[in-house]
């Protein structure tokens, strides 16, 4: 399976699914909530735990 | 007078080449198989989704067509939207020239007769091409203007579905595949080129460190798209391959943008022109997909848009992802491919379905008229290798109806012993999205043991079921009488 992560929008909340490849590339997450753009550090939550 | 001029300028309309036009008049006054929707809807408020989830929701799986949708910059758009056009077996089976009563083996088999079947495309001029009636071109080449529809929920936005054309540095042949564009302005897009021959091209071309021409198709004979879906070998022309869906050639005309060095289809819809930058992404994705789940947000290649055309009247295509016509879409090809490959590598094979409770791509169930026991082993290994989406294969004997998933499950439960029959294969292929089996694949074979005395499946004896078949005639009417 390949590696993902999931984000918690810090402004509405939203959680979703998202390709490992954007989790340190410098570049923002856009959440297909609110539409809100920020850098996956900025997450209200983060889970990353690895896959098995 | 006037009536007649009319209905003689609708019967000259639809006597043409095969188009989205033509089929939809073989549909349109069935209200089974279509239904139209005159209310305005706004498509990025999920009002186009929401319709065909309630008609899913009431075992309905009509096409339907959107007369009044907004655009993407939330105004009335000329385009309207026909969407759930491949959602039954019997309306595939149409599209490419069966009966409705042959949706089911015969379909199978017909798939697997055409694949090979090419018809080479004809070329006509820009000038005869209806989908060059209408050429938008720098600035007023804005996809907003289409009604794109936002899917599911947590989709980032709108997303068109339909075929995307590219073609490898140096080749003159052409692959159509099924891949998203994310309109996120008007004049560009993120892609996603998931399958393994556009992700090849795209890759080639990268490699090169040169733009490249891609165009969206936004509407076509189903007949069309049903052909370019099959698994064919790398090379292949699929403007050809889906002549022969079609049973007539493509007719292709020189691009706006690039000529003669990229041919579009001249009887579609709606074509958006563009190019890729190899060094250039953007952000695409979260999308409900296939699996029923979403596709993670990800980095994506963009392109930008160089011209859109359109015939006069087009209507926007767009397909229910993650249901049931986007799962029998791929399907179908599928099912038809894996027959051929199983019976020119190993034989017996009579017939091959992927279930809608695999979303018609991780799971196929295979019948075969065993001749050894060994038989049923090799053709799931096959077919587990033949298509990289397949998960788990089941191999059933001929008398097994792999379109009802009650007596495949029957055979699983009545025939398969774990030890013998069900077979785990670790890091068989690279894992691909997300599920949980990942690398690994399942084989059972819930054929009926042959190597040891097995019970005999009951049945009631064909002779008396043929001589019964018409039931009216033997059932009383519901009022007590005689039918």
């Amino acid at each position: 399976m390949k590696k993902i992560f999931t984000s918690t929008c810090p402004k509405c909340k939203s959680t979703f699914v998202v390709s490992w490849e954007l989790r340190h590339a410098g570049l923002k997450l856009i959440c297909p909530i609110c539409g809100h753009r920020y850098l996956p550090d900025k997450s209200l939550a983060i889970d990353e735990r690895e896959q098995h | 007078m006037p009536d007649t001029k009319k209905k003689t300028k609708k019967t000259a309309a639809r006597s043409g080449p095969k188009s989205l036009a033509t089929y939809l008049d073989q549909i349109r006054d069935d209200p089974n198989e279509f239904r139209k929707v005159s209310r305005k809807v706004n498509p990025m408020d999920f009002e186009v989704t929401a319709i065909l989830q309630h008609l899913e929701d009431r075992g309905e799986f009509p096409t339907v067509e959107f007369t009044n949708p907004l655009n993407l910059h939330g105004e009335p758009s000329k385009f309207p939207i026909v969407t759930n056009l491949w959602a039954t077996r019997e309306r595939c089976a149409e599209a490419i020239g069966l009966p409705r009563s042959k949706a089911g083996r015969e379909l199978g088999s017909l798939f697997a007769e055409r694949v090979p079947r090419k018809i080479q495309p004809v070329v006509v001029s820009g000038d005869n091409a209806p989908v060059h009636a209408n050429v938008l071109q720098g600035k007023k080449a804005d996809m907003w203007i289409l009604p794109g529809v936002r899917h599911a929920e947590m989709d980032l936005g709108a997303a068109f579905l339909m075929g995307m054309v590219a073609k490898p540095p140096g080749e003159d042949f052409y692959n159509v595949t099924f891949i998203k564009t994310f309109p996120e302005t008007g004049h560009r897009g993120g892609l996603t080129p998931h399958s393994a021959h556009i992700h090849r091209i795209f890759k080639l071309w990268e490699k090169r460190g040169e733009r490249f021409p891609v165009i969206n198709i936004l509407g076509h004979h189903p007949a069309f798209w049903l052909g370019t879906l099959n698994s064919t070998p790398w090379g292949d022309n699929e403007y050809a391959t889906a002549g022969g869906f079609l049973q007539e050639p493509v007719r292709l005309a020189p691009s706006v943008t690039w000529g003669k060095d990229f041919m579009v289809p001249a009887d579609a819809e709606i074509i958006i022109e563009g190019e890729v930058d190899p060094s250039k992404h953007t952000i695409v994705d979260p999308f409900g997909e296939i699996s029923g789940q979403y596709q993670p947000q990800e980095l994506a290649p963009l392109m930008e848009v160089t011209a859109i055309t359109y015939r006069d009247n087009a209507t926007f295509q767009d397909i229910f992802s993650g249901h049931r016509e986007h799962q029998l879409m791929g399907a179908l090809g599928h099912a038809g491919s894996i027959f051929n490959y199983l019976n020119q590598k190993i034989g017996g094979v009579t017939a091959v379905n992927l279930p809608f409770s695999a979303c018609g791509r991780y799971t196929v169930y295979i019948s075969v008229k065993k001749t050894e026991e060994h038989q049923p082993k090799q053709l799931a290994l096959a077919a587990l290798v033949f298509l990289p989406t397949l998960h788990v294969a089941v191999v059933v004997d001929d008398d097994i109806d792999v379109f009802n998933e009650q007596q495949v499950l029957w055979a699983v439960n009545t025939y398969v012993d774990p030890d013998r029959d069900a077979d785990l294969m670790k890091n068989l292929r690279p894992p691909q999205d997300q599920r949980g089996m990942g690398s690994n694949r399942l084989m059972l074979d819930a054929t009926r043991p042959t190597h040891r005395p097995f019970p005999t499946r009951l049945r009631v004896p064909p002779k008396v079921m043929e001589r019964t078949k018409k039931l009216e005639e033997w059932l009383d009417s519901a009022k007590g009488k005689k039918s």
